[in-house]
C-alpha cells in the first residue's frame, strides 16, 4: 500500500510544488529543473505512453474479438491495420533508389531503358544524363518498394552500359520517403480516409442546420442571425452583397416584428413602405455604394461579431476553465484528487 | 394559395439525402467552373502578412505544422502560402511538429510552396525537425533547449551536422513563430509555453472553427494576427499575388454557404407555416 499510494502521492506533491513555486523563485537549480529536467521527463514518459497506448489498443480490441462482443469485426480490422502499420514502420522499408554514376558510351540506350520503365520523356532523361558531370551521380525520381524490381532495372541499365548502384532509404527517414510502404499507406489509405471523414461534415452541417436552426425563441433567433451573418460574411460572396440589400431585408424583418407585436397589419404595412422609401432615398442620395454604411456590410458585421460578443464570451469561458484548472491542480498536488491512481 | 403552401410543406420534409446531393452539386460545380469571386484581405490576414513582410532577409522563423490530413483542405493552403512568402523573403525556416502527421503535411507543403523552383537547399534554407511526442512539453522544450529535444531531424541527420542549426539554442534565437494549427496541441500551447515566456512574436493559421478560441489572444496583443481558415488562406494568396488552392476553394465554399443559408431560410418558412396551421387546428 505504501508503494502504491503514499509514494505516488509524495512524488506528485513534491514535483507539483516545485513546478508551481519554481515560477516565483529565482533559483538556478529549481529553474533548470522546471525548464529542462521536468520537461525532458515528460517527453520520455510521453514516448513510453505511446508504447503503452499501442499495447492497450491491442489488448482491448483483442478481448473484443476473443469474446465476440458487439461489432467485433471492426476490431479485427483495427488489429490488422495496426499490424500492417507496424510492419511498414519497423520491418519492411521499401524505398530502393537507383543511382547512376556513369552512363558509359551509350547515354541514348540508358535513357531509353529509363524512359520505358518510368514513363518519363526520353528527351528529358537524355538531357539530364548528358549533363551529368564526371564523378557525379544521378538518382532516378522513381523509387521501388520491392528490391527485386530495383535489381531488374539496375541489371537492364548495366547491360545498356551504365554504372549503377542501388541505395535503400535509411530506417527512420523511410517514413517520409517516396516508394516506401509506410509513405504509400499514408498517402493512399490514411489521407483519403481522414479527408473523407472530415468532408462528410459539410453534408451533416447542411442537413442539421436545415432542421435545427429554427426561430423558436429570442435566443435561437439571435443564434440564427449571427450564424447567417458569419456564414455569408466570412466568404467572398458576402462582400458582393450590397449594404442596401441588407437594409431592405432589415426593413422587412422590422415590419414583421412590428406586425406581430402590435397585431395591426396597417401599421406594419406603413412601417414597411416608409422604411423602403427611406432606404431608397438614402441609397439614391449616396450613390448606392456596396460597402456603405459599414454597419450594414456583412464582412464588417461578421468581424464585429468575432471581435466583440465572441471575444467576450470566449474570455469568460477561458477564465472559467483556468480557474477550474487551478482548483483541480491544487486538489491533485494536495492529494485530495486521486483519480489518476485509479481511486475515487 | 393552399396548394403552394402544401408544396412548400412537402419540400420541407425533403429526405436528407436530397440535401446531401444539392450540397455536393453546390460544391462541385464551382470547383469545376470557378466563378472568380473577389477576395478582399481582412485585417487579421493583413497583419500576419505585414509582420512577415517586415522581417529582414535571413531572419529565422519557426513554422510549426500541427494538423493532419483531416483538416488538410483547410490548413494546407495556409501552410503553403506562408512558406511561399517566407522563401520569397529569403528567411530561414525551421519546422517542428506537435502532431504525428505533421511532418507529412510539412514535407508536402514545402514541395508545393516551391522550394525547388526557388532553389532552396535543405539544411541551409529550411529544416524539417519533425514530430516529438509530449504536446505542451515539446513547446516548452523548444523554448528552453532545442538540442535536448531534437538530436536528429526527420531524415535521420544529426542536428549538429545541419548548417542552419548552428548557433540555435532555443526559441529566443528566432525572430518569428508561426503555427499552422487545427486544435490541441497547437496555437494556444505555442503561445502559452513558447511565445509568451520568450517574447518571440507569434501568428497563426487556424481552422475557421478554432478562430473563436484563438482570437482573444490577438485582441489582447499577445498574437500578431490569425489567418482564419480557407478564406484566410485565399486572402493571403491574394496578398502574395499567387493562385493557390485557397482561392480555388473559396468559390465552392461561398456557394456552399449560400446554399446552407437558403436551406435555413426555407426550413424556417416551413416551420412558420406548420406552427400557424397547428395553432389554427387547436
Amino acid at each position: 500500500m505504501f508503494w502504491k499510494r503514499q509514494v505516488p502521492l509524495a512524488i506528485v506533491f513534491i514535483v507539483g510544488v516545485l513546478t508551481l513555486f519554481g515560477w516565483f523563485i529565482t533559483h538556478d537549480t529549481i529553474r533548470s529543473f522546471i525548464e529542462d529536467d521536468a520537461t525532458q521527463w515528460y517527453d520520455v514518459i510521453a514516448s513510453f505512453a505511446v508504447i503503452l497506448g499501442a499495447l492497450n489498443l491491442l489488448k482491448l480490441q483483442g478481448q473484443k474479438v476473443l469474446r465476440r462482443k458487439k461489432d467485433w469485426q471492426y476490431s479485427v480490422l483495427t488489429i490488422l491495420g495496426f499490424l500492417l502499420a507496424f510492419f511498414a514502420g519497423f520491418m519492411f522499408r521499401g524505398g530502393h533508389h537507383i543511382t547512376i554514376t556513369n552512363v558509359g558510351f551509350s547515354p541514348e540506350e540508358v535513357a531509353q531503358v529509363i524512359s520505358d520503365k518510368t514513363n518519363v520523356e526520353y528527351e528529358k532523361i537524355l538531357g539530364g544524363l548528358k549533363e551529368l558531370p564526371e564523378g557525379d551521380e544521378e538518382t532516378l525520381d522513381k523509387s521501388y518498394m520491392r528490391m527485386s524490381k530495383a535489381v531488374t532495372l539496375a541489371e537492364e541499365l548495366r547491360q545498356a552500359g551504365a554504372e549503377v548502384n542501388i541505395r535503400t532509404e535509411k530506417w527512420g527517414s523511410h517514413l517520409l520517403s517516396e516508394g516506401t510502404l509506410f509513405k504509400w499507406m499514408f498517402d493512399n489509405v490514411f489521407t483519403p480516409l481522414l479527408a473523407t471523414m472530415f468532408a462528410l461534415l459539410a453534408f451533416f452541417v447542411a442537413s442539421a442546420s436545415y432542421r435545427a436552426f429554427r426561430i423558436r425563441n429570442f435566443e435561437a433567433t439571435l443564434l440564427l442571425g449571427a450564424g447567417i451573418i458569419l456564414m455569408l460574411g466570412r466568404v467572398p460572396i458576402g462582400s458582393t452583397i450590397s449594404t442596401w440589400f441588407v437594409a431592405y431585408i432589415l426593413v422587412l424583418i422590422l415590419g414583421i416584428v412590428i406586425g406581430s407585436l402590435l397585431k395591426n397589419r396597417i401599421i406594419a404595412l406603413i412601417s414597411i413602405i416608409g422604411g423602403l422609401l427611406l432606404v431608397t432615398i438614402a441609397g439614391t442620395l449616396s450613390g448606392w455604394p456596396i460597402d456603405k454604411p459599414a454597419f450594414l456590410y456583412l464582412p464588417k458585421i461578421q468581424e464585429w461579431i468575432y471581435l466583440y460578443p465572441n471575444i467576450a464570451g470566449m474570455r469568460a469561458v477561458m477564465i472559467g476553465i483556468a480557474l477550474g484548472m487551478v482548483g483541480t491542480s491544487l486538489r491533485v498536488i494536495l492529494g485530495i484528487e486521486k483519480s489518476f491512481m485509479g481511486e475515487k | 394559395m393552399s396548394k403552394i403552401i402544401d408544396i412548400i410543406l412537402k419540400l420541407g420534409k425533403v429526405d436528407r439525402r436530397i440535401i446531401f446531393l444539392i450540397i455536393a452539386i453546390a460544391v462541385l460545380i464551382p470547383l469545376l467552373n470557378p466563378i472568380g469571386l473577389p477576395v478582399k484581405p481582412t485585417s487579421g490576414t493583413q497583419q500576419v502578412f505585414d509582420a512577415i513582410e517586415a522581417l529582414p532577409e535571413g531572419s529565422k522563423i519557426m513554422v510549426s505544422f500541427d494538423y493532419d490530413p483531416a483538416s488538410k483542405p483547410e490548413m494546407h493552403p495556409i501552410g503553403i502560402a506562408v512558406l511561399n512568402h517566407v522563401f520569397r523573403k529569403n528567411l530561414k525556416v525551421y519546422i517542428p511538429c506537435l502532431w504525428p502527421a505533421g511532418p507529412f503535411m510539412a514535407q508536402d507543403a514545402l514541395k508545393l510552396a516551391g522550394t525547388d523552383e526557388m532553389g532552396k537547399v535543405y539544411g541551409e534554407d529550411y529544416v524539417l525537425l519533425g514530430f516529438r511526442p509530449g504536446n505542451e512539453a515539446v513547446v516548452k522544450g523548444i523554448a528552453s533547449n532545442i538540442s535536448y529535444l531534437y538530436t536528429i531531424d526527420v531524415y535521420n541527420t544529426l542536428i549538429d551536422e545541419i548548417p542552419m542549426m548552428e548557433g540555435i539554442r532555443n526559441l529566443k534565437d528566432f525572430d518569428f513563430l508561426f503555427t499552422v494549427s487545427t486544435g490541441w496541441p497547437g496555437t494556444v500551447e505555442w503561445l502559452q509555453y513558447g511565445s509568451d515566456p520568450t517574447g518571440v512574436p507569434i501568428a497563426s493559421g487556424n481552422t475557421s472553427i478554432q478562430v473563436n478560441e484563438v482570437i482573444p489572444y490577438v485582441n489582447s496583443g499577445q498574437m500578431v494576427g490569425i489567418i482564419a481558415g480557407m478564406p484566410g488562406a485565399a486572402e493571403y494568396e491574394t496578398l502574395l499575388g499567387r493562385k493557390g488552392t485557397g482561392r480555388a476553394g473559396m468559390d465552392a465554399q461561398s456557394i456552399a454557404h449560400l446554399v446552407i443559408v437558403l436551406f435555413i431560410i426555407f426550413g424556417n418558412v416551413t416551420y412558420y407555416i406548420e406552427r400557424k396551421r397547428a395553432k389554427k387546428t387547436f
